[in-house]
């Protein structure tokens, strides 16, 4: 089984670099499970809260590509801090693709 | 004046509440006339007294966003359970029990309105069945509910809101989800009234042993229901429940007590919310021409349409207030509060905080935080049927003003009444006027 590497970076400026995460799971199970500051993830995932935020790292952009129009929708809500780069973390499905990913997690909401 | 025009003009004087001060020493929100019409109790709270105690209810009344949304962010400290418990069937909890236990099948306690880590469990168990993605299947059959009901009076010229369009089109789309039989729509519309009424604080004895015997037949119905999808999985809620599993092994399925309480809990937290909040999409077209006129404009533009429904959500929020109580001594909003104290989150106070939402009486669709509003709540808590109710709430708004034109209220304004509970404002009855578009 592989296991991957991913990065937060809080809103406060602090790095979390989580090791061995398994794949097949969100992103934002990672944040969490991990009590990454900024991920609250409200709905568990429902894609229905936006609070499980984060900004893609310019680099990882194309890998992990954009929201779909559901995810989109719920981004607008949050305009005020929304970004060419933002995407809801639970939405962000890991897979070895995506080892060593690189978020920054967006103001708490 | 509303401002929904594209342009919006922030730096425009707003209508701004201020608050009467001497009303906190005054009144009440059981008070009928401030049940009905509490803005100006808010303004006074938000400005003077930000956790108000108000004495005849016995509880603090958590008036600004922040404050709230501390609240709703710390299950601990401020515990759903016990501020619910508390709230229900409050001066009659132990007869109303004794009833349900007699005449219901039993006494269920709410399995959702616990705390962490027994509510991590439950919520796991239910959250994928409301993503937003598994809604979004649900659009086609919540539109031809919609256009049928509308069907079924847009030629008259006049309705009620309320009982014409909100209440049938939320029970058809919730039965339909749990798979119950929507000719019992009267019944749910009563067992639904009953069970709210249990945390609405305004029930007398006399009240409280009628709305028993209503949850008892409700909930005898709900056991047969669950008990044949227990035998015989079907495509709905009840079986998705009932046949749902965790990974944990020791306790890897919900209890029967457990899913009898949540079928409940689903058929009547989505039901008077839901129908209220479409009540006051009628009331906004009635009112607010120029709103009314901008969807009439665009009802194909998605992103103006759920824009529409959040701030809809915004201005008038259907759950107005819901419990916690403290677990240990803290200090909020300034104000040091003692262990079992008993608190009611004001989510339309929260939605009016000028430190929030700029000029928050215009119903403003370009507001750049919308989606802050408290109308689901937060925190852990927050709304599991919130997907639903948006899409529900969406497709009502895109249907009505493709159907129907020139809605006017038939009553004036201060004629409409509301339902007398401190959990929702709810209005009673909206009669309107219309033409068919
Ligand atoms: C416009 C419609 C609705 C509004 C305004 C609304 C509002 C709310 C609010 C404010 C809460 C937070 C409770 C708290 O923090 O103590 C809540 C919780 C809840 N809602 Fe809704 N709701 C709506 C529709 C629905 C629907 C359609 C369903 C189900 C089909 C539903 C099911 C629930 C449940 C089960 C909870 C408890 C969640 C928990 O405590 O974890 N609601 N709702
Ligand atoms: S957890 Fe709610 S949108 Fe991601």
């Amino acid at each position: 089984m592989s296991s991957l590497t991913v990065t937060f970076v809080e809103d406060n400026g602090t790095v979390r670099t989580i090791t061995g995460v398994a794949p097949n799971q969100s992103l934002m199970e990672v944040g969490r499970a991990n009590g990454v500051e900024g991920i609250l993830a409200d709905c568990g995932g429902a894609c229905a809260c936006a609070t499980c935020h984060v900004y893609v790292d310019p680099q990882w952009e194309d890998r992990v590509g954009p929201p779909d129009d559901i995810e989109a929708a719920m981004l607008d809500m949050v305009s005020e801090v929304q970004l060419s780069n933002s995407r809801l973390a639970c939405q962000i499905k890991l897979s070895d693709a995506l080892d060593g990913l690189k978020v920054t997690v967006a103001p708490i909401y | 004046m509303a401002s929904a025009g594209l342009e919006t003009e922030q730096a425009a004087i707003c209508p701004m509440g201020g608050g009467d001060a001497s009303l906190l020493a005054r009144v009440s929100l059981t008070d009928p006339e401030i049940s009905a019409r509490p803005k100006p109790y808010y303004d006074a709270m938000r400005a003077e007294d930000p956790i108000h105690y108000d004495e005849k209810l016995g509880m603090y009344l958590v008036s600004r966003f922040a404050d709230i949304q501390t609240v709703q962010r710390d299950p601990i400290t401020f515990s759903v359970e016990h501020g619910y418990s508390e709230q229900y069937a409050k001066g009659f909890a132990a007869e109303f029990k004794e009833i349900l236990i007699r005449d219901g099948g039993g006494f269920f306690p709410d399995a959702i309105m616990t705390d962490p880590p027994y509510h991590t469990r439950i919520r796991k168990l239910m959250d994928h069945a409301f993503s937003a993605h598994r809604v979004k299947l649900l659009e086609p059959d919540i539109e031809a509910i919609v256009a049928d009901v509308i069907e079924s009076f847009a030629d008259k010229g006049q309705a009620d809101a309320v009982k014409d369009f909100s209440v049938p089109v939320t029970i058809r789309v919730i039965c339909q989800q749990l798979g119950l039989d929507a000719t019992y729509a009267d019944k749910i519309q009563r067992w639904s009234l009953a069970v709210t009424a249990q945390i609405g604080r305004m029930q007398n004895r006399e009240q409280m042993i009628a709305n028993a015997e209503e949850i008892c037949e409700l909930q005898n119905y709900l056991i047969e229901r669950i008990k044949l999808r227990e035998a015989e999985p079907g495509e709905d809620m009840i079986s998705d429940l009932v046949h749902a599993t965790t990974e944990d092994p020791e306790n890897p399925k919900l209890t029967f007590a457990e899913v009898v309480s949540l079928v409940r809990a689903l058929l009547i937290a989505g039901n008077e919310t839901t129908a209220t909040a479409m009540t006051n999409l009628m009331f906004i077209l009635a009112t607010q021409p120029d709103v009314a006129k901008l969807l009439q404009d665009s009802v194909d533009d998605e992103r103006l349409l759920s824009r529409f429904v959040e701030e809809l959500l915004r201005i008038e929020p259907p759950v107005r207030g819901l419990s916690r109580m403290t677990t240990r001594e803290v200090e909020v909003g300034g104000k040091l509060l003692p262990k079992g104290a008993h608190m009611l989150l004001m989510y339309a106070s929260g939605n009016d905080d000028e430190n929030e939402f700029t000029c928050p009486r215009n119903f403003d669709l370009n507001r750049s935080n919308l989606g802050r509003h408290l109308a689901f709540g937060g925190g852990p808590h927050r709304c599991i049927g919130l997907s639903l109710a948006r899409m529900e709430i969406r497709v009502a708004a895109r249907e009505v003003v493709k159907r129907l034109d020139d809605i006017k209220l038939a009553i004036p304004i201060d004629q409409i009444t509301y339902l007398p509970t401190v959990a929702t404002h709810s209005i009673e009855r909206l009669p309107i006027t219309f033409k068919r578009r």
